[in-house]
């Protein structure tokens, strides 16, 4: 409907995480890949720090290691020193090099540089992809998307013209957005090869950051989606795209490929799983498995039994784009009040929302959400939260104040139970505590 | 005040401005791991709770960074907000300086703050941004301190940062402002930044000896009492060499003894009280330190008997920057456990020989960062566990080795007697966890054993 900003100069409080980290993110979800930032130290040590904070393993990054001349003279001479490292000492299938504000503002040009580096050293059987990532502009869910793009991209050029395409209309390509835990997208998984389908997810951090020790320590990145199934996804039938942030990289299958595809801009609540559940009956041809059909009962269920929780109370959400779309029409369905929608910028999708969203930062969900009862945003929220007196539920990234939040369903009646529950809890606790605070004692 | 003159510091200690210094050698690139001088200068002024610390430059510095250190405060709160200019295209294209000159008007007027620091980034460093211009101007007209922290992410490592930060302090806070009369001469401790509440431990030991704290820089600090630094009697450097030409250089311009020390272990805290009793030159304040460590030390040899023999002749493997390297050594050295091998990647040839005094011939020394390097350590030493920083936990996790956080992101304060003590503890606990077997052993159906039917 409307999109408004609050007038003020800076930010205080972002929400807003640089683009280059959802770069860092989709790589996560690819096997045996290495992100490598290309800017200074701080730029890789940040994400990674925050990354590692939040999921609770081990990230696989590295840094070209600007200095102050190197950006002045030549910034790609790191580039090369930093690539023939990380080749002969970890012989990763996929790099991903990064460039970011401050290779963007020196006006370095490294897409010419990797073009040459991989002709020179007769680059093949990996992938070897750069994309530009500034962060001003943009935020984690762009970076994400974007490097699927040029992911996606870079796996065209290397097989898509070698001759015509062999359609597998049992496979379908999943392009999870970067709002999704890895327990969402192994849910999403699941759902959609319950109607008998092959799924691949690019990227899959459903196998990599959901937590295991399967292969020990590696510089590389732990799990994920293997370079063959990867490209192996360019036969599949169909891509689902969730989050309409994936649409672009859909898209370029389409266009490249002809593969058709469906986005799912929301996947939380009780519609939104139906429509994907009914869109993969379609599909398909095969009946709703009957676990879907109980999870929807049990999921209309505890909506009746919360929504006396829920009646009368008010919530702020300050999330990234797709991610608040999709929460926005979860609560839409909790019948709460949306007291104040803030998104980290501004997106299409965001802006044809039928509610007003700001485009703002934390500082803004305390102001325009003064009153609320609950507050979703990621941990730091949490301050805010505690200022304007409402129960604080984290949601989004980082998350850093409660344990196995990287684990937690939000997708599917599943998701959708879980976190009414979650949201129900946390009123009443905070209902209780008031009840306690406010007895008399004589 | 005249600027410092940069090359009166000392190119031994962290942070001289040569690039090829042993201390800050240049980060290699597909190898590095670590912070920015950005980060850095963040870790070194933050601690300054009541001021507003503003980041002058594009959301990821500020976005990807604010809230993530365990610097605690015993009040205002308004360092843990997270200010940035957010520059977007157009910014950088047509400069910022407006943007950022808009900001420290808002920040002010909103907020009250003491003080504002402003940091510089890779971003507007480089498209010369005259950001000391920006900060005097709006000083002068606000009649705040609004002080430039020069130190963007790519002049080096995070180490450089610290030092950086420690000139904004020596070019515009300290020597700016009076004590209040009532306060009694006392000492700086300086590089204590307050992790998980160390510097509350310290400054309850400082207090029952009656020693007095002039000012923290920065754990825990209000702006005003940094003002006053330079009244101070002594010059405490508590474990970050970066800053010891901070104590340098107040040494030479107010005649400030200085000394470096620690608070990990008993003997090093011990140590560190005496050092501060006898340079303020007081008898009586000796004998109070006298009677205060002995009284403690011995309480401690009672509280730590039942964990010494649990980690006596137990195995670590020290993986940290700088001069914890040999700080924490001490520590470990009298809770029993022995020093395999240890990080030296942050340090200067000093802390190696503090290193090579603590440790003797028998450790591995670490030179180089990366996880495959520190693994290797403790496989080939065969290690019991793993005592480095935030960012290695998870890969001590997949390894399954026992880890203890040592670094700046922790929730457990190890200064100080108490703080050894709870050390202690948490190296039992960490060695005694089930989880440890738990995770070693197959599931059922993977031993191959048959099924006696």
């Amino acid at each position: 409907m409307t999109v408004n900003r609050r007038n003020k100069p800076a930010s205080v409080n972002p929400i807003k995480i640089g683009q280059s980290l959802g770069a860092v993110l989709a790589l996560q979800g690819c096997y045996r890949a290495m992100p490598l930032i290309h800017g200074s130290q701080g730029c890789s040590a940040f994400p990674k720090a925050l990354l590692t904070r939040h999921f609770r393993e081990p990230i696989a990054v590295q840094t070209s290691a600007l200095q102050e001349m190197d950006v002045i003279f030549d910034a790609n001479r790191n580039l090369e020193e930093a690539l023939n490292i990380v080749l002969s000492k970890h012989r990763p299938d996929i790099i991903g090099i990064i460039g970011t504000e401050l290779t963007d503002v020196a006006g370095v040009d490294y897409a010419t540089m990797l073009k040459s580096y991989k002709r020179e050293r007769n680059m093949r059987g990996g992938l070897a992809f750069s994309v530009v990532l500034p962060d001003f502009r943009g935020s984690i869910e762009s970076g994400f998307s974007a490097t699927v793009e040029a992911m996606i991209d870079e796996m065209i050029q290397q097989v898509g013209h070698r001759g015509s395409r062999t359609v597998n209309t049992r496979q379908i390509t999943l392009l999870p957005g970067s709002f999704l835990t890895p327990a969402d997208v192994m849910e999403l998984k699941e759902m959609i090869s319950a109607f008998g389908f092959e799924v691949i997810a690019v990227p899959d951090i459903s196998t990599s950051l959901s937590g295991h020790l399967l292969t020990g320590f590696s510089p590389l990145t732990r799990g994920g989606v293997p370079l063959d199934s990867m490209l192996q996804s360019l036969q599949s039938g169909l891509t689902i795209a969730v989050g309409a942030s994936m649409e672009r990289p859909a898209r370029r299958l389409h266009n490249a490929l002809g593969t058709p595809y469906k986005v799912f801009n929301g996947a939380m609540g009780l519609k939104a799983t139906d429509e994907m559940l009914h869109f993969l009956h379609q599909i398909s041809g095969e009946p709703v498995p009957l676990r879907y059909c109980w999870q929807r009962e049990n999921l209309l269920d505890s909506m009746l039994d919360a929504h006396f929780q829920f009646a009368g109370m008010s919530v702020v959400s300050a999330l990234e784009p797709d991610h608040l779309y999709s929460i926005s029409a979860w609560l839409e369905e909790l019948g709460v009040e949306q007291k104040a929608l803030i998104a980290s910028y501004e997106t299409p999708v965001v802006a044809g929302m039928e509610r007003e969203v700001w485009i703002g930062d934390m500082d803004d969900a305390e102001v325009l959400g003064g009153g609320a009862d609950l507050w979703i945003s990621n941990s730091h929220g949490i301050a805010g939260a505690q200022r304007i007196g409402a129960a604080f539920m984290p949601a989004g990234f980082p998350v850093w104040n409660e344990l196995g939040a990287y684990m937690s369903v939000s997708v599917g009646y599943r998701g959708a139970m879980e976190w009414s529950n979650k949201a129900g809890n946390l009123l009443m606790q905070r209902e209780a505590k008031h009840r306690e605070s406010s007895v008399r004692h004589r | 005040m005249d600027p410092i003159r940069k090359d009166e510091f000392d190119s031994e200690a962290c942070g001289s401005k040569a690039p090829k210094s042993k201390p800050c050698p240049r980060p290699k690139p597909g190898e590095a791991a670590g912070g920015c001088s950005f980060d850095g200068a963040q870790i070194t002024l933050l601690p300054i709770m009541d001021a507003a610390h503003l980041v002058h430059g594009p959301i990821a510095c500020a976005g990807n960074s604010w809230e993530s250190r365990g610097t605690l405060s015993s009040g205002p709160s308004l360092s843990q907000y997270g200010f940035a200019t957010d520059l977007n295209d157009s910014d950088i294209i047509f400069g910022g300086e407006k943007k950022l000159k808009e900001s420290i008007d808002y920040i002010a007027g909103r907020f009250a703050p003491p003080a504002i620091f402003v940091y510089s980034t890779c971003v507007t460093a480089l498209i010369g941004e005259d950001m000391d211009a920006v900060c005097k101007e709006a000083g002068d007209r606000l009649g705040i301190p609004v002080i430039p922290v020069n130190s963007p992410g790519f002049v080096g490592s995070k180490n450089l940062g610290n030092r950086l930060a420690g000139d904004a302090l020596l070019q515009y806070v300290i020597g700016t402002g009076e004590p209040e009369p009532e306060l009694p001469p006392g000492v700086n401790l300086i590089g204590e930044y307050n992790i998980a509440g160390e510097m509350w431990d310290i400054e309850k030991l400082m207090n029952s000896a009656g020693i007095a704290v002039t000012s923290r820089i920065t754990g825990d600090a209000r702006y005003k009492e940094i003002t006053w630094a330079h009244r101070a009697k002594v010059n405490m450097v508590v474990c970050s060499r970066a800053l010891l030409g901070l104590a340098k250089e107040m040494e030479s311009r107010y005649g400030i003894p200085y000394f470096e020390g620690s608070f990990y272990g008993a003997k090093e805290t011990t140590y560190s009280l005496r050092q501060m009793a006898y340079l303020m030159n007081d008898r009586d304040m000796e004998r109070r330190v006298d009677r205060l460590t002995e009284r403690e030390e011995s309480r401690l040899t009672q509280d730590l008997r039942p964990y010494r023999k649990i980690l006596k002749g137990k195995r670590a493997v020290l993986y940290t920057g700088g001069v914890k390297s040999w700080s924490v050594i001490s520590a470990l050295k009298e809770l029993g456990v022995q020093v395999v091998g240890v990080g030296t990647n942050k340090s200067t040839e000093d802390d190696v020989r503090r290193i090579a005094d603590r440790v003797g011939d028998d450790t591995e020394y670490i030179p180089e960062g990366g996880a495959t390097r520190i693994l290797k350590t403790v496989r080939e030493r065969k290690a019991d566990i793993m005592i480095a920083g935030g960012r290695n936990m998870y890969v001590a996790m997949k390894e399954q080795i026992p880890f203890i956080d040592i670094n700046q992101e922790r929730h457990k304060a190890y200064a100080g007697y108490e703080g050894l003590l709870r050390l202690a503890k948490e190296l039992t606990y960490s060695l005694a966890n089930p989880i440890w077997k738990l995770a070693s052993s197959p599931a059922p159906w993977d031993k191959e054993v048959p099924y006696d039917r």
